[in-house]
């Protein structure tokens, strides 16, 4: 997979003693305009939520009942909502809560996914069937109304939102991997390694996993834009956030209500919802084409 | 190179033409509602007036409704022997006079003479019994249960003239004498399958017909007993979706819209063609507070939440500024309603209030509603309210039927989970027993009643009982008063705000009005 991004780049390669993948990486994302300028968005957005109590102009919850519903203005840069509380800094907490609710979800996931597919591609037989078959079955399920299912079961609430959207993403990471196991598998390396007498786990986690890695990596940044509207989406039905987080479902259920009188209410945190979730698919793009060696091959 | 072009030009040919159809439509429309506009005012008077509600109506049956549209609708065509003012108080209708026995015990009606019915039967005692004596058989029906089981004998002295015994007292039972619209005997003894359907009374309008969901047809009764001049026919229309309603009103489609939804007011007040017309309910909000559980059972908590929860905001935040202050246990609409010094905001005093039941930093708590984004709205500023005096509050959404489960569905009052709740109750103004006898007697704990703040004073039940006993007008007066001093003191409630009623009517209509309970009377409706 190395050798041919070497050879399309020999010139600048041959310039540089010593050959290092994150460099070569850097060197061809940074190609990809668009993923590059969302992943700009992106870090500047994780920025945004480390420090959303230090920069937010407002207090968040605080209400202010003489400024109720206005539209944005100097003091309040994104309006007041039905409350008199500023969008901006409730936005700002928001960035928080969503990318924190989509992180946890996604990388719980991609963690117990990986564990499952890994065994079911290495073990094959009966347990490679009834991880799959089960995958099926939860694969069955359009994904929110899987999520919802599961919040009613275990009532409403943020981290309730996050089991949810890890459970429908478990098998999704469990095919992902699976399939690339069943690739690495067959390498000779592998059987040289088993011949060696190597113990499954040594050769799972050192040989097979490291082949599944570059198309996990853009799997999680797409599964995460689809986190935080699924989690957006919970909170909007009322099964996630409680109302007076500065959740952005939350901000848009709540807001709704004012759509033809007052719509910033509803349209600022509606944009923020866009934006981040194009932001990562447009990453998860521009990754796979730098990393997946099916598409450099043509 | 060429294909590219190709494509470009393509591209620019299909917005062109989305632009174009867009504009063209545009255009179209502002057309039409400028025709509409002018033609309006050349025609010539009107003889069909369109009254558009926000929901379906239910059953026509004049004893067995409970939705304020069906009666509404009602009220045009059937009377009662006794009715009720734009007040809400009680006025004669078809009883010319009555009297109530000392032990509120016999009602006598002495009733008008020379009334028809719109079948061309006779209005008489007769016909009143047959109605009544229908109410008393029949268990199914809403009356029944609401004091027509009560009923021990009834009697015609004369042709004009009915007595009515009870077997022990209910002191709404005027009210409820007013409630009971009188029908046809003749469709009560041949036709009664028919009477939700069609149902066939004495009133101004009589009824035209009924497509299920889509209106509802009454036209004017010309034989009338009673005085006034009316539009020809009346329509009433469910339009549920509240911005299709208002825009109906807007272009004349509808004369009359009610309710006018609170965030479009702004939308049709400065229209010249529209009126709107905006009248204090008997519809309170308050948060119930369950008085058995600690720390709840010390009126100085519930009085510090009173303190803390500033009502003006309440109404301008979650009512959008239409409704008054609760100042007393029943709304200012309520017979017998005396104003009690409300508790105005003050933190300080709060605080000071906690502090003194030993809660200085406060404590955590949980409030419960249904899902209703006003409701939501509601508990969203309570919890901001009391967050000042360091209470935190946690809101729990809850599917109505859920959550009547949950709070109905406790035993005793040790069962009951629920610590507050965000509703509101509503009554007929001349009805204040069922203003207060459910919310604060202690017999009325839940599941046998909405005294959900498991309010228990002996005095205050002892004082109900009487005022309830007794016929006695002044001596009510001054029992009610006492109660209502006494536990607006006693705060089981976070006392919050008295709705106002939103209506719109073009400018053209007159007569038509919405009375307290939520009714609308068109009975009187005509274009200018």
């Amino acid at each position: 997979m190395n050798s041919v991004s070497i050879d399309k780049n020999e010139k600048t390669v041959s310039m540089q003693p010593k050959y290092s993948p994150v460099k070569e990486f850097w060197k061809n994302f940074r190609k990809q305009k668009v993923a590059f300028i969302a992943s700009v968005f992106v870090l500047l957005l994780i920025l945004v939520a480390i420090l959303a109590p230090y920069i937010a102009p407002f207090d968040p919850y605080k209400p202010n009942y003489d400024a109720l519903l206005e539209p944005p203005s100097k003091s309040h840069l994104a309006g007041t909502d039905e409350y008199g509380r500023d969008i901006l800094s409730r936005l700002i907490m928001g960035t928080r809560i969503s990318l924190s609710v989509s992180f946890a979800s996604v990388f719980l996931g991609m963690i117990l996914g990986t564990i499952l597919g890994l065994m079911s591609g290495y073990f094959g037989g009966w347990l490679d069937r009834i991880i799959m078959r089960s995958s099926d079955v939860l694969f069955s399920f359009p994904d929110l109304l899987l999520a919802i299912a599961i919040v009613a079961i275990l009532g409403p609430g943020l981290n309730n939102v996050i089991i949810a959207v890890t459970v429908f993403g478990i098998p999704s990471f469990a095919r992902l991997v699976r399939g690339a196991t069943l690739e690495a598998k067959e390498n000779t390396y592998v059987e040289a390694a088993k011949s060696m007498g190597a113990p499954h786990r040594r050769i799972m986690y050192k040989h097979i996993f490291p082949e599944t890695v570059s198309s996990l990596i853009i799997f999680v940044t797409m599964r995460i834009g689809t986190a935080i509207l699924a989690a957006s989406s919970l909170s909007f039905l009322g099964l996630g956030a409680s109302p007076e987080t500065p959740e952005w479902g939350v901000m848009l259920s709540t807001g709704r209500d004012y759509l033809g009188t007052a719509s910033h209410v509803v349209i600022v945190p509606g944009i923020a919802i866009f934006l981040t979730v194009l932001a990562f698919n447009l990453i998860g793009d521009g990754l796979r084409d730098v990393l997946d060696p099916k598409t450099k091959n043509d | 190179m060429l294909q590219r072009k190709g494509w470009k030009i393509l591209l620019l040919v299909v917005f062109c033409a989305i632009f174009m159809v867009a504009c063209s439509d545009d255009k179209k429309e502002t057309n039409s509602s400028e025709g509409k506009g002018e033609k309006e005012p050349t025609t010539e008077k009107k003889e069909e007036l369109v009254v558009a509600v926000n929901e379906n109506f239910i059953s026509m049956d004049p004893h067995n409704t409970g939705d304020t549209n069906s009666n509404s609708v009602q009220s045009a065509m059937l009377e009662g022997l006794l009715g009720f003012d734009d007040e809400g108080q009680i006025i004669n209708v078809l009883a010319e006079d009555y009297s109530v026995s000392e032990d509120a015990l016999v009602y006598t009606f002495k009733l008008h003479q020379g009334i028809k019915f719109h079948d061309g039967e006779d209005f008489n005692a007769e016909a009143v019994k047959v109605n009544f004596e229908r109410i008393m058989k029949d268990k199914s029906l809403r009356l029944n249960s609401r004091g027509f089981s009560l009923i021990k004998k009834i009697e015609t002295p004369s042709e004009y003239e009915i007595k009515i015994t009870l077997k022990e007292t209910y002191s709404p039972m005027l009210t409820r004498f007013g409630v009971a619209k009188i029908i046809s005997p003749k469709s009560v003894k041949e036709n009664p399958a028919d009477i939700p359907k069609k149902p066939v009374g004495t009133g101004a309008y009589k009824f035209g017909e009924w497509v299920q969901g889509d209106h509802l047809t009454i036209e004017r009764f010309d034989d009338y007993w009673g005085k006034g001049d009316r539009v020809k026919k009346i329509t009433f229309k469910p339009v549920p979706e509240s911005g299709s309603r208002v825009a109906m009103l807007k272009t004349g489609e509808a004369g009359v819209i009610y309710p006018v939804p609170s965030q479009n007011i702004a939308q049709v007040e400065g229209d010249k063609n529209i009126q709107v017309f905006k009248v204090p309910s008997t519809i309170a909000h308050y948060v119930s507070i369950n008085t058995y559980k600690k720390p709840f059972n010390d009126p100085k908590v519930r009085q510090a939440f009173n303190y803390a929860v500033d009502k003006d905001a309440f109404i301008k935040v979650v009512n959008f500024g239409l409704g008054v202050p609760l100042d007393s246990i029943i709304s200012s609409k309520t017979i017998y309603y005396k104003k009690q010094e409300a508790y105005a905001q003050n933190i300080e005093k709060a605080k000071q209030l906690l502090k003194e039941a030993g809660y200085p930093d406060g404590f955590e708590t949980e409030i419960w509603g249904n899902t209703n984004s006003d409701t939501m709205k509601g508990m969203q500023f309570i919890q901001q309210q009391l967050k000042q005096i360091g209470v935190k509050v946690e809101i729990k959404s809850m599917e109505e039927g859920t959550l009547s489960d949950e709070i109905y569905g406790a035993q005793t009052p040790d069962d009951a989970k629920l610590q507050m709740w965000y509703v509101s109750w509503s009554s007929y103004a001349s009805d204040v027993t069922n203003a207060t006898k459910p919310l604060f007697h202690s017999e009325s704990f839940p599941p046998n009643g909405a005294n959900t703040a498991y309010y228990n004073n002996k005095e205050v039940d002892k004082w109900m009982d009487e005022a309830n006993s007794i016929s006695d007008k002044a001596k009510q007066e001054e029992l009610y008063g006492k109660i209502q001093e006494t536990v607006y003191k006693d705060a089981p409630w976070i006392f919050l705000g008295v709705d106002e009623i939103v209506y719109g009517v073009r400018s053209d209509v007159e007569g038509v009005v919405v009375e307290p309970t939520g009714g609308l009377d068109v009975k009187d409706a005509n274009f200018k």
